[in-house]
């Protein structure tokens, strides 16, 4: 590029006379970048290697907030978490849940993209009425499904019994079903955003590679597999890492809509932690799981700034 | 565009099959994933006495009294949701300020040549967006209850502040980095110091990301459920918290329940609508532009 071309000036070669409305005189050094970060970083670090490192501590504690002082456990905590039938269940539902949600929402957000990417105002329209459910609050979201699914007075119940669904069926009382009402309430609410990302990417692919191949005489099916796909791959990837990490913080659908029930059939990690650390207090145990969690998540990190670091500068990252 | 050009000139059966099947699939999808949003607008303003109608009551006067209900303190009902949406607002509006504050110099010095580790740093602050929020909120639990702040603003603000930040600074640093540099060099030479170059000739051109990026925050932390639940009481409870607990409060009175939703999501909806572009491409750090 021909930004590197010029010289970056450090600091002024030489300073010329203040302005005449000058401030009052400045330090000779130009301040220092740190002295931009500083307040950033202490607080981000406050919220993120603090509590990790609190966490890395109480995980080989026993510590309970209402039970006194606590003592060293060693590796009890996680122990129990790795071998604990409950909190293994835990993890992976979590695991299950996401691969699920982000390949079916990916799939969905795809077949979307593709009608909705030629610039008309009918699409226009249909992209903004599409983006209606990712507004919604999701726990606002997550209540109104719950009345839907009502199994006394709810729309879908009703309206499913024309389709030969018995009356006053709890679709959440049933573990596979109350899953599938959880995937559905995910997808409904986010594939609008993989969607959009997506027609974003095909509508700023170049034209000429598909029009080379229409004119080579190519069959749709052949132009999608050999010339769409492979150039979208970039977007695709970007709406799959930041869509699995958002699925792996799911918490507000999970907590309204079940409760991690029937029994703990639809309890993921957050809902583990959240019960375990803050409703019966054992902070050993949940920080334990936390550091597991925080381990499994750190190995997505690389893939987020792969996607996002290159297609965000990549003069940079080259 | 060209495509209906090429479109027209020759449609293969295949092309045209996958074409029909494609607009069916969105138009299928559009109807349906509109049924819950219709629920709740159309329920939110049902009389009481038809709101529980089974099956349900599509022809009705429409009325505000399940908002008035749910707005004012009442019966069952002491703080009124109007309180819980100030705080939301509160808290939203505290949150993506200070959000913004720390952003920008930091945004900043991302941006600069000079600074050797903007490289690792940009990619540690974009690191901490993998953080799970439900690893930091036992300890944040803990903290703020030793240090008095339980259901205080402040112990939203703050949080909420820090997990926006990675968005907030990557999309500040990708528009600095894109103004032209030769702006700064010519500050430089004439002795312009980093603030002055930072607050004279960077900030006005970095205004409209700015709005970008806080409309952004505030759509973030005004949907926020898990902190707000676990951190407030009464005091400074939010909109999303407040929504869950009116299940208990009335029974199933769906009135007031879809009322109150709605009242939450509204504003929300309506930002989204209108910056709809911006927000997907800044939820997606400005990856998609």
């Amino acid at each position: 590029m021909t930004r590197t071309l010029a010289p970056s000036v450090e600091r002024p070669v030489q300073r010329i006379d203040p302005p005449a409305r000058s401030r009052p005189p400045r330090p000779r050094k130009r301040s220092s970048p740190w002295f931009y970060m500083a307040p950033s970083l202490i607080v981000l670090g406050a919220l993120t290697i603090g509590p990790a490192i609190f966490v890395l501590y109480s995980a080989f504690r026993n510590d309970r907030v209402l039970g006194g002082a606590g003592k060293f456990v060693g590796f009890d905590n996680f122990i129990t978490a790795l071998t604990n039938p409950s909190t293994q269940h835990s993890f992976l539902v979590t695991i299950a849940f996401v691969v699920v949600v982000v390949a079916l929402e990916l799939a969905a957000g795809f077949a979307l993209a593709l009608p909705l990417s030629g610039q008309t105002r009918a699409n226009r329209f249909g992209a903004a009425i599409m983006l209606l459910p990712f507004a919604v609050t999701p726990a606002a979201a997550a209540i109104v499904f719950k009345q839907l699914l009502n199994p006394n007075f709810g729309w879908i119940g009703y309206y499913l019994g024309f389709l030969g669904l018995p009356e006053g069926t709890d679709l959440l009382s049933d573990p596979t079903t109350a899953w599938l009402m959880l995937v559905i309430l995910d997808m409904w609410q986010w594939t609008p955003f993989i969607a959009l990302i997506l027609m974003a990417g095909l509508q700023s692919l170049p034209l000429e590679p598909r029009e080379a191949a229409m004119v080579d005489g190519a069959s749709s099916a052949q132009m999608f597999w050999h010339i769409t796909l492979p150039q979208m791959l970039p977007f695709l990837s970007i709406a799959v890492v930041l869509r699995a990490i958002q699925a792996f913080k799911t918490f507000d659908s999970f907590k309204i809509l079940t409760g991690g029930g029937p029994g703990d059939s639809t309890e993921i990690i957050n809902l583990g932690i959240y019960r375990i650390g803050l409703q019966t207090f054992n902070v050993g145990l949940a920080c334990a799981l936390g550091v597991i969690f925080l381990v499994l998540l750190s190995l997505l990190i690389p893939l987020l700034q792969r996607v996002i670091g290159r297609r965000a500068d990549p003069e940079e990252m080259s | 565009m060209s495509q209906s050009g090429i479109r027209t000139s020759k449609v293969s059966p295949g092309a045209l099959t996958l074409w029909l099947a494609g607009r069916t699939w969105l138009w299928l999808w559009l109807v349906i994933s509109m049924v819950p949003i219709v629920f709740m607008l159309i329920t939110s303003i049902k009389p009481t006495a038809l709101a529980n109608d089974i099956p349900p009551a599509w022809i009705f006067t429409p009325t505000l009294e399940n908002y008035a209900a749910v707005l004012l303190p009442g019966a069952g009902n002491s703080e009124g949701f109007a309180n819980l949406l100030l705080n939301s607002a509160i808290v939203s509006l505290g949150s993506t300020a200070l959000a913004l504050i720390l952003a920008v110099p930091a945004a900043y010095a991302l941006s600069m040549r000079s600074f050797r580790a903007r490289k690792g740093l940009s990619n540690w602050i974009l690191s901490t967006y993998m953080f799970p929020p439900i690893v930091a909120v036992v300890p944040i639990f803990l903290i703020v209850g030793r240090l008095g702040l339980m259901d205080t603003y402040i112990a939203l603000i703050i949080p909420y502040a820090a997990f926006n930040l990675p968005i907030v600074v990557w999309i500040l640093r990708s528009s600095i980095i894109q103004l032209p540099y030769e702006l700064q060099e010519a500050a430089m030479v004439d002795g312009a110091s980093s603030w002055t170059i930072l607050t004279r000739v960077i900030w006005p051109l970095l205004v409209p990301s700015a709005a970008t990026a806080a409309v952004l925050t505030i759509v973030l932390t005004w949907n926020e459920f898990l902190f707000a639940l676990t951190l407030t009481r009464s005091g400074a409870k939010t909109a999303p918290v407040g929504l869950q607990q009116f299940t208990g409060l009335y029974g199933t009175d769906w009135g007031n329940i879809t009322a109150a939703a709605t009242l939450t999501a509204a504003p929300i909806l309506v930002l989204m609508v209108l910056l709809r572009r911006q927000m997907v491409s800044g939820l997606a750090f400005g990856a998609i532009k």
